[in-house]
């Protein structure tokens, strides 16, 4: 879980250009929305576009997307269990 | 028509821009997030208005040309829906594929509520971007006119010509 997650912090730097942050930057349980890393609603389809490029996971629920997207903890929980490739 | 001031970035005048914001800006995060259209934009307004107090900010126009739109992010966002096998839309892309952007960016930067427009143009003609610009004082009263030519191919090859104009 610890190089998923590291691996997560990495393509969500990239993806986002969070360009002034390095992964130890980025705490795995704080809050990727709102305070925490404070993304935004772009954010959030640039993350769910990732999550179906990157791991064949496609969300179409968006209730399921809050509980998932909480931090990069939760994230790397639901890829663990639900992970195509 | 009055000239406050005006400023011009090219590479060879302030190199690099992501190097440039973190040098002279620095608490702004979302820039990282801009295409090279609204960095480039957003940089030489930056040096224009940062030293303006809030009061005047509010009420500037800003109107601002290129010839090229937002060219080089439509091919980008193109890229990702070329490919049927790789058919990912960016959103994070597909939300600069207007060149207008930069305008909007300026003004949630700075606060600045007047009207805001971008145009085309063939050649970067100062003095019709000038009357263009000086057109918003026909409709509403700006406290002054963010005007000038904003382009960006690449990070070697970007130039801004910004000024500010007043009645």
């Amino acid at each position: 879980m610890e190089t998923l997650i590291e691996t997560l912090k990495n393509q969500i730097i990239d993806v986002l250009n969070l360009e002034d942050l390095k992964p130890e930057d980025i705490d795995a349980e704080a809050p990727l929305f709102g305070e925490g890393l404070g993304l935004d609603s772009i954010d959030a389809l640039e993350l769910i576009v990732l999550m179906e490029r990157e791991y064949g996971i496609k969300l179409s629920n968006p209730a399921e997307g809050k509980e998932i997207f909480k931090s990069v903890a939760s994230v790397a929980d639901y890829v663990s269990k639900n992970r195509k490739k | 028509m009055k000239v406050i001031s005006s400023i011009e970035i090219t590479p060879e005048i302030i190199g690099n821009l992501s190097e440039y914001y973190r040098r002279n800006i620095g608490d702004y995060p979302k820039f990282f997030k801009m295409d090279g259209l609204c960095k480039t934009g957003f940089i030489a307004s930056e040096i224009l208005l940062q030293s303006l107090p809030a009061d005047i900010k509010s009420d500037i126009a800003i109107v601002l040309f290129n010839r090229s739109g937002s060219l080089v992010t439509d091919r980008k966002y193109q890229q990702t829906i070329t490919s049927e096998e790789n058919y990912f839309p960016s959103p994070a892309i597909f939300v600069y594929t207007l060149a207008n952007i930069v305008t909007g960016e300026i003004a949630i930067r700075h606060k600045i509520m007047g009207e805001s427009s971008f145009y085309i143009m063939s050649e970067n003609d100062t003095g019709l971007q000038n009357d263009i610009a000086m057109e918003c004082y026909l409709t509403s009263n700006p406290s002054m006119v963010l005007t000038g030519w904003v382009e960006y191919e690449n990070d070697e090859d970007f130039y801004a010509h910004l000024r500010l104009l007043s009645k």
